[in-house]
């Protein structure tokens, strides 16, 4: 991960914790969001999209379910699609 | 066992200020979906919804109260109900699921600006509590008071609860339905959860989301014979009804529809008719995609595709009034009833219609134009976040029918669940109290709080990816309750699910995540809502998240009339325990405190009126006996009568001694006990003067007794105070706290807004 994308997942973690009410300790960079590690719901999925979106601008609405994988996944398309 | 009749409507809604101008319109399939203009929506996806902005609310009252008095005031007119002549007897029932939001909108914005601006008088106006007291305040009504929190449920749960009352003897005549307005908060929580559409909304048909609507609709509910020897008109009468939980998910209805087939048999049941007597089904019918299948599918299953009954969504035109739906409803189905012609579903072209008869056959939506046909009975259902359900029945006068009654069983508290500012777990109380220990402080506010941690959800099985979602009342009646369920000995299995359910008393509701959600709206806009916080901004998350952790899948009523409303739950709970297939209900009262809750109270100058503030949630086990003998469980005591009175006072204030002496005395009477009997009193003064006052009025006659006050042990908890009174006095008839020789104990307990409850037990 460069200091760029570092940058972005560090923000999407402050989102996580902030929004999600998630304990900061278990948001590794590679946790399943939506797996047995975090258990993450489709009400979930749909904070952190307006998260993200009000976050870096970036719409995230109706994109496919692996981006969402990990904060590591979600910062790699947030990098890939800042204007 | 006494029939119940409807003898008065009243009706506002997108497409009219009256019951008949709103029914003539829905025949036509008159839309009231248009550009929202009372909520700020520029940056949103969708921009519609069923307003009636012709009625402007009266300067100085909330919106919510406003709609609710506009339709009883017709309701009253229209039965001709003299409401003061009888005021004792005559009560309100009324349903909400955001209550006071405009005004909590009005008092964030003042507060987000300058939080001295923000005030007092309009903290008044935010609970849901207010509505039905205003109601009861401005025609006078002073018996049983009550509102039904359960979200978009309410108004279909409040008809029947009216009509329970009236058959236990409890009222003559309910004011009964529902209000809500359109409101920031509900529109930019639908927003946020992707449920709105941004066309008009087509139930059943299209499926891409919901009209967000506004209204209220009242019925005056009465006694048959009540009604008849004052030669009142009678539309139709109310038969059984039928609620259950899916206890799946918290805003999602079981894709299986299970719950929902479970609610609509159990009207039918217990109305005693078959399937195959309903002529009309107004259907809940959101719009949604998750609700439309889940529901049609339930309805196929129940009652076939044979095209026999008709069924259609009145949303497609008035939208979803939300906590007023089921009311709104109620009175298109009167009306059907009435002139023997069913509103439509609109929004159904001819290609549309041919891919409905793929999906269900000949099942009959009434397709954009009102349809003349026999209507002899009519049921109506509605879902709610929680996963509760609600069905009820309506029939011509008249109509053969076999009611299920009251079966007359006694009903025993056989498990307590306590968390509490002196300890969670019943057996950390009771060591607490009887070691006279401190409750725990808060060290910034001071107030005695409970504290729910990962020890405690540990304990009773609750794991982290389902307890962070949780705002802290929501904490709190999780633990509670299976700690309740733990201390009863009940385990919950596919066979007894069905039979345990949850009466959830609150006085103030998730005031938190209430106002945390506003904020977030009020900085960043209408479009940025928060759907993560969103579910836990209605009254009845709380016992929704406890019906899933718990898995029971009973009967489900969150009801909110003050801080009295925990005691009014255990006097609820056993009637419902009485008329309904339940065993074992979880009577609950909770209420929390934090930053906003104490912010409110001091607005109110309740700490300057003598209030300790406190926080917990108190879950009393209650069960059958037949139940309770049959596993064997321990009997703390029995449930033998409760009453409820209200001094004819404003929002805010208490009611008088008099008032409380007449509330004791219903109490009393149900319980074939005398104020001589009583050994125990547990007093509900809570350090403001006119409430003291009152209670040593009324207790004149009960010197004898001994008085204990839960308040002076770790403060005004409300909700969570007045069911820890029941708590508190079973564990001392039963001797697991202090020391008494009583067999009898009274709990009494105080709503601002006039209305007292009193609640009888018994040694077992």
């Amino acid at each position: 991960m460069d200091a760029k994308q570092r940058e972005i997942a560090d923000k999407i973690k402050k989102i996580l914790v902030e929004n999600l009410r998630l304990p900061e300790e278990d948001l590794t960079d590679d946790a399943k969001l939506f797996g047995d590690d975090i258990g993450l719901d489709s009400v979930d999925s749909l904070e952190i999209i307006a998260g993200i979106d009000q976050e870096f601008g970036v719409s995230m609405m109706g994109v496919d379910r692996e981006h969402f994988q990990t904060i590591e996944t979600l910062s790699k398309y947030v990098m890939d699609n800042l204007d | 066992m006494e029939r119940i009749v409807i003898t008065g409507l009243g009706l506002t809604c997108a497409i009219g200020g009256s019951a008949d101008e709103c029914f003539d319109n829905a025949l036509a399939g008159v839309v009231g979906i248009k550009e929202v203009v009372s909520v700020e929506h520029e940056k949103c996806y969708a921009h519609i919804g069923a307003e009636y902005p012709e009625f402007v609310t009266p300067k100085g009252e909330d919106r919510a109260s406003a709609l609710a008095i506009k339709a009883a005031d017709e309701a009253i007119k229209d039965a001709k109900l003299d409401v003061a002549k009888e005021a004792d007897r005559v009560g309100v029932i009324l349903g909400s699921c955001v209550g006071g939001a405009v005004t909590i909108e009005k008092f964030y914005r003042d507060y987000t600006a300058d939080p001295a601006k923000a005030s007092g008088e309009d903290v008044l106006k935010m609970p849901i509590s207010a509505i039905a007291n205003n109601v009861a305040h401005r025609f006078g009504a002073c018996g049983v008071i009550d509102n039904v929190a359960n979200a978009c449920a309410a108004g279909t749960m409040s008809v029947a609860m009216a009509a329970d009352l009236i058959r236990s003897g409890k009222a003559d005549a309910v004011i009964a339905g529902g209000s809500d307005p359109m409101s920031s908060l509900a529109y930019s929580g639908f927003h946020a959860l992707h449920a709105l559409d941004d066309e008009p909304c087509r139930p059943f048909n299209r499926s891409k989301g919901i009209a967000l609507g506004e209204g209220a609709g009242i019925l005056i509910v009465e006694g048959y014979e009540h009604a008849k020897k004052r030669g009142a008109k009678i539309y139709c009468e109310i038969l059984g009804s039928g609620v259950s939980c899916d206890a799946h998910h918290i805003t999602a209805p079981s894709p299986t529809g299970e719950g929902m087939q479970s609610a609509m048999e159990r009207s039918l049941e217990h109305s005693g008719i078959a399937a195959s007597d309903v002529d009309y089904i107004n259907a809940h019918g959101t719009g949604t995609p998750l609700n439309d299948s889940s529901e049609l599918g339930a309805m196929l299953r129940v009652f076939g595709t044979d095209g026999k009954v008709s069924a259609s969504s009145t949303k497609s035109m008035v939208g979803h009034c939300l906590g007023a739906a089921g009311s709104v409803e109620a009175v298109f189905c009167v009306k059907a009833i009435e002139r023997g012609i069913v509103p439509p579903t609109v929004g159904y072209t001819e290609e549309d219609e041919a891919a409905m008869r793929e999906k269900a056959g000949e099942f009959d939506f009434v397709p954009n134009k009102g349809k003349a046909r026999k209507v002899e009975y009519v049921q109506s259902n509605n879902y709610a976040f929680g996963g509760n359900n609600a069905s009820i029945i309506y029939a011509k006068e008249d109509a053969p029918r076999k009611l299920t009654g009251d079966d007359g069983e006694r009903v025993f508290i056989t498990g307590i669940g306590v968390v509490s500012p002196m300890g969670n777990t019943v057996s950390a109380y009771a060591e607490n109290v009887n070691a006279k220990a401190a409750p725990s402080i808060c060290e910034k506010c001071g107030d005695a709080v409970s504290t729910v941690g990962a020890d405690d959800f540990a304990g009773v099985g609750i794991k982290l990816n389902f307890y962070r979602k949780l705002d802290k009342l929501s904490q709190m009646t999780c633990v509670s309750g299976k700690l309740a369920l733990a201390d009863a000995g009940i385990e919950v299995t596919e066979e007894n699910a069905t039979k345990i359910g949850i009466i959830a008393g609150t006085s103030d509701g998730p005031q938190t995540d209430i106002a945390n959600f506003q904020k977030g709206i009020i900085a960043n806009g209408t479009q940025s809502g928060s759907a993560f916080l969103f579910p836990n901004t209605v009254y009845n998350a709380a016992p929704g998240y406890l019906s899933i952790s718990a898995g029971v899948k009973g009967y489900n009523v969150t009801c909110s009339n003050g801080a009295a409303s925990g005691l009014a739950a255990v006097g609820y709970s056993s009637r419902v325990l009485r008329t309904t297939q339940n065993d074992v209900i979880l009577a609950v009262g909770a209420d929390e405190d934090s930053d906003t809750v104490h912010m409110l109270y001091e607005k109110l100058g309740a700490f300057d009126a003598g209030m300790k503030l406190s926080d917990g949630a108190i879950t009393l086990v209650l069960e059958k006996e037949s139940s309770a003998n049959k596993r064997g469980a321990k009997k703390y005591a029995e449930v033998l009568g409760s009453g409820s009175a209200r001094s004819d006072v404003e929002f805010g204030k208490f009611g008088d001694g008099e008032t409380l002496k007449k509330a004791i005395g219903i109490a009393l009477e149900e319980s074939g006990v005398t104020a001589e009997d009583i050994g125990l009193v547990m007093t509900c003064s809570n350090g403001v003067k006119s409430l003291a006052k009152a209670e040593s009025e009324a207790l004149i006659g009960f010197e004898g007794a001994e008085k204990v006050s839960v308040k002076d042990i770790c403060g005004e908890g409300r909700a969570a105070s007045s069911a820890l009174e029941a708590a508190h006095a079973a564990l001392m008839l039963s001797g697991k706290v202090g020391k008494t020789a009583a067999t009898y104990a009274l709990a009494i307990s105080a709503s601002a807004g006039g209305t007292f409850n009193a609640v009888v037990l018994k040694k077992a």
